[in-house]
């Protein structure tokens, strides 16, 4: 759909599109329940990809295949490759602890650690990991405070807890801290569905921001928020992907009739 | 249970209807009376305007779906070009109208040899038909046909305009060359309801 | 569609005796408070008892000395009892909180399986298990064998009856914790073990500290397994392998004797333990739980935004 303004435009060039993150053949199961049956998708780098798809389409457990987050499941079951910049994150000689510093994610409902502030919050994932400096953990806690957007309204107080903030700063504050370990790969997990409109808003601009510099996909079921933040949609029912491309190709013209009957709200 | 938009995806197809009906009505009212002889002026105005009265409202209804149910796919893709295409149900009543001034002014005009105007004038009723049905059915073929239909207009008037120039009588040349311009904008609107129609069924549009 | 005829005709079948529910309501709300009143009264009256029939013999040398002679007039003090107490108490958390909470969380983060539930069962019947018993073990296990009794056999005995109590509170405070934390924790990289100690145990706090408080106030009054293991003594401590006194056993032999002020003294040992449960309960609330009030009134508020 355009808007008024004049779309920055991805460049169509005759090379190939760098691809920040390849997820191949993943087939996810837990329960002895197939929630992704053979998936193949490409993500673009600093591009925002949206997935869609009805509850139980098993968009949320593909995201979590992503960051091998899906192995802490009861019963999980995997298979298939996932390659960040070329290297496979699944295998043997891979510690899923490494790779989850490389991913970040984020939750739908905002999980601040209740028992720190708001410093010790974005600190965590660096204190806890080993990080001893305490001018570069500053650095990094500006930093990424700044990043989404809170840093003016938290500075004069670092040390309030972090259950202090609204609901929509404790989302930013959780994306922050996930911002902190330094990931390549932002996942968000209907990171704005728990808040209200105006936070949904907060929520998207940052979004549009940080796509400068990382890759963010995000999985919503709102698909008003997926024309207005994604640049890339891939749809998802019942474990099969159904179709994928730039987001106003899907929802302007899909090709599948599927994919068109769930946009246009006929079912789901 | 129906979506929140389908009533009124009802409504606006009725609008579109009626602005259907009342095009045809202006055109072939407008062509008879002219060939006929007979001043239609007042009453081609009169359905001109409730034309335009309908695109105003289609034009509130299709923003105000926009606004609020946010459509996507086709449902988006028809609600867009209704709002091109009923703008050219509006031309098609101003040059309609347009004709019939031409009578009004020029007064008696049945010394004029009609034959140009007659063959056109059928050809461009029947393209109007044309657009009408394929907007109804969505039939991409028909929308095929339209547009070469529209070919062959703008070859004919290409052909026939400059004839004028040589012809004695300076009021009919005068009448016949308005006519003709009309009658040929009145084919164009005509294709470009078919170029809309192309791109609510397939989404591409065509490129100039 | 259901329409408001339609509405108003299925009303008519409801039964509206308001007045009658009103009044059930009033009669079941007695009822209630009269079973609390029922369970507190036993609590009133005990603690009415003890303070009446204890604070007489209360004074500086009753805590402090040693007791004189049975049946003489000079009936000294508990101040070994106290000691005992003090002394077994520690000794036991020292043994029992780690190994009890080190199990409760095994149990809740690592015991979803098998393994896991024979633990839980095994660690339900201990303690469903009757104290003598326990004490008898402790008589064969270390009080046979070192010769003697002492405060280890003490020890032992108390640190197994304290251990499954904090376990399975232990377990149940970790259970509380969100998942959502556990799961945001995970994804940052941090590993297993920090999430557990960093994140997840500061959030439980509030539960394995009443966990282990009522583990310690139940052992302060064991007496049972006492008489197996200790022995009990009128002086002081001497060392670790020798037996040592302790208030409920000083409580039990204090009161079956026939003498008066020796049972003015067994009201008045009963009070000091009473008071010095109740202080460490007070105490060790208001240390470690000091901030947790703040913290937890805002996060009701951080909830409701």
């Amino acid at each position: 759909m355009e808007t008024m303004e004049k779309l920055p435009t991805k460049i169509i060039t005759t090379e190939s599109p760098k691809y920040k993150l390849i997820a191949e053949n993943i087939v996810a199961s837990y329960d002895g329940v197939v929630a992704v049956k053979n998936v193949t998708m490409k993500f673009r780098d600093r591009a925002v990809t949206a997935l869609i798809g009805p509850s139980g389409c098993g968009k949320t457990t593909f995201l979590r295949c992503l960051n091998r987050m899906h192995e802490l499941t009861k019963n999980a079951k995997i298979e298939g490759r996932v390659l960040l910049d070329g290297e496979d994150l699944y295998t043997n000689k891979q510690d899923p602890i490494i790779n989850r510093r490389k991913i970040g994610m984020v939750f739908q409902k905002p999980n601040p650690f209740p028992t720190m502030s708001i410093y010790d919050n974005v600190a965590a994932g660096l204190k806890l990991n080993g990080l001893r400096n305490k001018s570069v953990i500053d650095d990094i806690v500006e930093g990424c405070l700044k990043m989404v957007y809170l840093w003016d309204e938290v500075k004069s107080d670092l040390k309030k807890p972090g259950m202090s903030l609204s609901g929509g700063q404790q989302q930013r504050l959780c994306i922050a801290r996930a911002l902190a370990i330094q990931p390549e790969v932002l996942l968000m997990d209907e990171p704005a569905s728990a808040l209200d409109p105006i936070a949904t808003q907060k929520i998207e601009e940052m979004i549009n921001e940080l796509k400068k510099e990382y890759t963010i996909i995000i999985v919503t079921h709102n698909m008003q928020q997926a024309t207005r933040v994604s640049d890339y949609t891939g749809f998802m029912y019942l474990g099969d992907l159904i179709e994928f491309g730039e987001t106003k190709q899907i929802f302007e013209n899909p090709r599948n009739e599927t994919t068109a009957r769930y946009v246009q709200g006929q079912f789901g | 249970m129906t979506r929140l938009i389908d009533p009124h995806l009802t409504h606006l197809s009725e609008l579109m209807q009626q602005m259907c009906d009342l095009s045809i009505k202006s055109i072939n009212l407008a062509i008879d009376s002219y060939l006929g002889g007979q001043n239609a002026r007042n009453e081609v105005h009169e359905i001109s305007n409730q034309i335009l009265n309908l695109y105003d409202q289609v034009g509130d209804l299709t923003f105000d779906m926009i606004l609020r149910y946010q459509p996507v796919a086709s449902d988006f893709r028809l609600i867009r070009s209704s709002i091109e295409i009923s703008y050219g149900f509006t031309r098609f009543g101003r040059y309609a109208y347009d004709i019939t001034v031409v009578r009004d002014t020029f007064g008696d005009l049945s010394e004029c040899k009609n034959e140009i105007i007659y063959t056109l004038s059928g050809e461009i009723k029947h393209m109007i038909n044309l657009a009408v049905q394929s907007f109804a059915t969505l039939d991409l073929d028909k929308v095929k046909q339209l547009l070469t239909d529209e070919d062959l207009v703008d070859k004919y008037y290409n052909k026939h305009l400059p004839t004028l120039i040589n012809s004695k009588n300076t009021k009919c040349a005068l009448a016949d060359a308005l006519v003709l311009r009309y009658l040929e904008r009145i084919a164009d609107h005509a294709s470009f309801i078919g170029e809309s129609i192309t791109y609510i069924v397939t989404g591409k549009r065509k490129t100039h | 569609m259901i329409t408001v005829e339609q509405r108003a005709e299925f009303r008519k079948h409801f039964r509206y005796n308001v007045g009658r529910r009103l009044v059930i309501d009033k009669i079941v709300k007695g009822v209630v408070f009269g079973c609390v009143i029922l369970a507190i009264v036993p609590l009133g009256s005990i603690l009415v008892e003890v303070i009446t029939n204890g604070s007489a013999a209360l004074s500086i040398e009753f805590l402090t000395q040693i007791p004189g002679a049975v049946g003489s007039a000079d009936a000294g003090g508990i101040g070994p009892a106290i000691q005992g107490t003090i002394v077994l108490i520690g000794m036991s958390s020292l043994i029992g909180v780690p190994v009890g909470v080190m199990g409760g969380i095994f149990l809740s983060e690592y015991g979803d399986n098998r393994y896991g539930r024979t633990v839980r069962f095994f660690n339900d019947v201990l303690a469903e298990f009757p104290t003598i018993v326990i004490g008898i073990f402790a008589f064969v296990m270390i009080v046979l064998t070192l010769g003697n009794f002492s405060v280890w056999a003490g020890t032992f005995a108390l640190s197994i009856i304290m251990l499954p109590i904090i376990t399975r509170t232990t377990e149940e405070s970790l259970k509380l914790v969100p998942i959502t934390y556990r799961e945001a924790a995970f994804a940052l990289g941090i590993k297993r073990w920090a999430v557990i100690t960093k994140i997840i145990l500061s959030q439980a706090k509030n539960g394995m500290v009443t966990g282990i408080l009522l583990a310690v106030a139940r052992i302060a009054g064991e007496t049972a397994p006492l008489i197996f293991t200790i022995l009990g003594s009128s002086q002081f401590m001497d060392g670790f392998n020798g037996p040592i006194d302790a208030l409920p056993l000083r409580i039990w032999r204090l009161s079956s004797l026939p003498y008066d002020n020796a049972v003015a003294q067994g009201w008045g040992a009963a009070l000091v333990l009473i008071l010095m449960v109740l202080s460490i309960n007070i105490g060790v609330r208001y240390i470690v739980l000091r901030k947790k009030g703040r913290g937890l009134k805002l996060r009701m508020r951080g909830g409701a935004l």
